[in-house]
């Protein structure tokens, strides 16, 4: 039973890497500032969550768990918004370094 | 909290501002997030004790609501709807850039929000560009500017399935015919 919760957590955080890199790819690969952003905002949010499920397993006691879910979301939260303030710097194209 | 010693000169100005059943919901949630952060040391709350009373008056004076909060039954709705969109939001932009020729043909489209509630606007922004293929771009005017992967795709619909499930989140009873 260990064994194969070890291999459950293995298995997400390969995942959850396997994601980064895809969004680091999309990064380097994809055209544009906009672009570039639906590759970081969505791959590295999945990813981020992947690993951290991994990890749940190793974790001491509840309230790390809870800091991994908080810090999780609180990720969410300010990557989207940054995304979206950044892609509107470059919308509106009244940024200074755009 | 252990201690409640705040800089003097604003102590007064903070206290009128934490009167409000909100105010205080806000200080114990922000409480709660230092615990959570900082773990079970009392001394760490030399510290949090002004982080805490400073990020409750900052949330203060920036919140703009009108009065509808996010209920228990629509975040228990939300919740497995969001994880299973986000994955398939990771996959398929994970997808696109992994193939041989990158997958896709950008372009912008609009969408007139009807949500009413402002945190539930910045709340629908912000999901917008952790779903599939859309990336909230610009808001200006009750009118979304979403950028996406795929424009060639149909991506009304799945903004609109996201509204409706935003507004059920703060239960909210969407007016108004949708538009493009």
């Amino acid at each position: 039973m260990n064994i194969l919760l070890d291999l459950l957590s293995v298995l997400l955080i390969l995942a959850g890497a396997f994601f980064f890199i895809a969004g680091t790819v999309g990064l380097l690969r994809l055209p544009d500032l906009f672009t570039r952003l639906h590759a970081l905002t969505k791959a590295d949010n999945l990813g981020l969550g992947l690993i951290m499920l991994g990890c749940v397993r190793f974790a001491p006691d509840g309230l790390y768990i809870a800091k991994m879910l908080l810090l999780w979301l609180l990720i969410m939260a300010s990557g989207a918004t940054a995304s979206h303030l950044i892609a509107k710097r470059a919308l509106r194209g009244d940024g200074e370094d755009y | 909290m252990t201690t409640t010693e705040a800089p003097a000169p604003s102590a007064s100005v903070i206290a009128r501002r934490l009167v409000s059943l909100h105010g205080l919901t806000r200080l114990v949630l922000f409480a709660g997030f230092w615990l959570v952060f900082a773990g079970n040391d009392p001394q760490s709350w030399i510290i949090g004790a002004p982080a805490v009373l400073l990020a409750s008056w900052t949330a203060e004076r920036l919140s703009r609501r009108r009065g509808r909060d996010v209920t228990l039954g629509g975040l228990l709705r939300y919740i497995p709807f969001f994880l299973w969109e986000s994955i398939l939001g990771g996959t398929d932009v994970a997808k696109r850039v992994m193939r041989p020729e990158v997958d896709i043909a950008p372009g912008l489209i609009e969408y007139k929000i009807r949500l009413t509630e402002p945190g539930a606007r910045v709340f629908f922004l912000d999901s917008i560009s952790l779903l599939p293929g859309t990336l909230s771009a610009d808001y200006r005017d009750g009118i979304a500017y979403v950028h996406a992967l795929d424009a060639d795709e149909d991506l009304l619909d799945p903004l609109r399935r996201l509204e409706l499930r935003v507004a059920d989140l703060f239960g909210e009873r969407l007016g108004g015919e949708p538009d493009a």
